[in-house]
């Protein structure tokens, strides 16, 4: 019971820091700027602006980015749901193999998307500002919900 | 309640004819096009009255950054008139079929210089009170990707994937059941036959319908065992 409770516990959690890491535009801060993966917000006199994000962004660099953490969210998510689900009609003894393949699939693109991002932005920009908070999370969404799903993946159902 | 909608109806039957008399004329909202290639530009409108003879179209030209716009294409009285004079010379060439509402213009062997904002004009005496239309032509080198095109693309698809996948799985589940099901029925069937074929030698022949009430009757008892 215990364990079940700390499973759905730790799902959740992987959730919710892969929603704050997709929907808040700080994987890159400066002093004045909080950028990525949707918008730019600039800090302008005391105010804050949400802008386009440059040009000289590469977009289909930018645009898988956005759709991996997207689908990072989506897979996850169907796969709380799927584990509960599991829960009440797996037969005795089976693992929870479907819910494992949708968090190791949830594992999967936020690594792609954090990997791209890495490598392929603000590459030249290293002194002048540092990864934000989502860009963070996003690295630990990937452990967690690599974590969550080998556990998904060796458990089996009392 | 009563005077209310009295009142609402005699408001809207004052603003209505007035409505009514306005021409709207649709165009695009911007539109990409590579340098050197064509484009059509096309302009249609909405008017409450019929197509009349002195249906007039107006196209101007404003480059981008200037006040200025000029005219450089013009259709009335059934002849259209295009630029002879300035830089759409021999470029733009009316298109349009104004009878039918359009009145489109085609501009060839476009160039940097051709970003800007076209308007459209038209009118339809006595339908004359109107809003011209704009349209922003972007000129590229290479055509960019739009906005979003690749995130729907790779969400799409890998959504798609997945959808596909459990479908496939949950059909191969139904089929094979089936056929496991009719596979068992017909080794059944086969069985039963050859029972009742050596009983018939020694013993007198059963009656038909008694061995077929009792086949049956084991094969329902059969489906129901499978359906567990």
């Amino acid at each position: 019971m215990l364990v079940l409770v700390a499973l759905s516990v730790l799902h959740l959690a992987a959730i919710i820091l892969l929603l704050v890491a997709t929907i808040d535009n700080a994987w890159w801060v400066t002093s004045t700027t909080s950028t990525d993966v949707w918008g730019r917000w600039m800090l302008t006199g005391n105010k804050w602006n949400l802008t386009d994000l440059p040009a000289s962004y590469p977009p289909d660099y930018l645009q898988a980015v956005q759709a991996t953490t997207v689908l990072a969210c989506i897979f996850s998510i169907i796969g709380l749901f799927v584990f509960i689900a599991q829960l009440f009609t797996l037969p005795k003894g089976n693992r929870f193999t479907v819910s494992g393949v949708f968090q190791v699939l949830a594992s999967l693109f936020i690594m792609i998307a954090a990997s791209i991002y890495t490598d392929r932005f603000h590459a030249n920009e290293r002194s002048i500002g540092n990864y934000g908070h989502s860009f963070i999370l996003a690295w630990i969404a990937f452990g967690l919900t690599f974590i969550s799903s080998i556990v998904y993946f060796v458990l089996r159902k009392k | 309640m009563l005077r209310v909608l009295a009142l609402a109806s005699v408001v809207l039957l004052g603003i209505a004819p007035q409505a009514s008399q306005a021409i709207t004329v649709y165009t695009s909202w911007e539109r990409h096009a590579l340098v050197g290639s064509d484009i059509r530009l096309s302009c249609t409108f909405f008017s409450w009255r019929s197509i009349s003879e002195d249906v007039s179209f107006t196209w101007r030209y404003r480059p981008d950054g200037s006040k200025d716009s000029i005219s450089i294409a013009h259709f009335a009285g059934g002849e259209a008139y295009t630029d002879n004079k300035g830089v759409f010379k021999d470029r733009v060439e009316f298109v349009g079929n104004p009878k039918r509402r359009d009145g489109s213009i085609l501009i060839k062997n476009l160039d940097f210089s051709d970003n800007g904002t076209f308007t459209c004009d038209a009118k339809n005496p006595p339908d004359i009170v109107g809003r011209p239309s704009s349209v922003r032509l972007l000129v590229f080198e290479n055509l960019p990707i739009q906005a979003g095109v690749i995130t729907g693309a790779i969400i799409g698809v890998v959504l798609g994937l997945l959808v596909l996948i459990v479908v496939i799985y949950y059909l191969m589940r139904f089929l094979v059941a089936r056929r496991v099901f009719s596979l068992s029925v017909s080794k059944h069937g086969k069985k039963k036959k050859e029972g009742s074929q050596q009983r018939q030698g020694p013993a007198p022949p059963a009656d038909p319908s008694k061995v077929k009430a009792a086949a049956s009757e084991k094969k329902k008892q059969e489906s129901r065992k499978d359906k567990k």
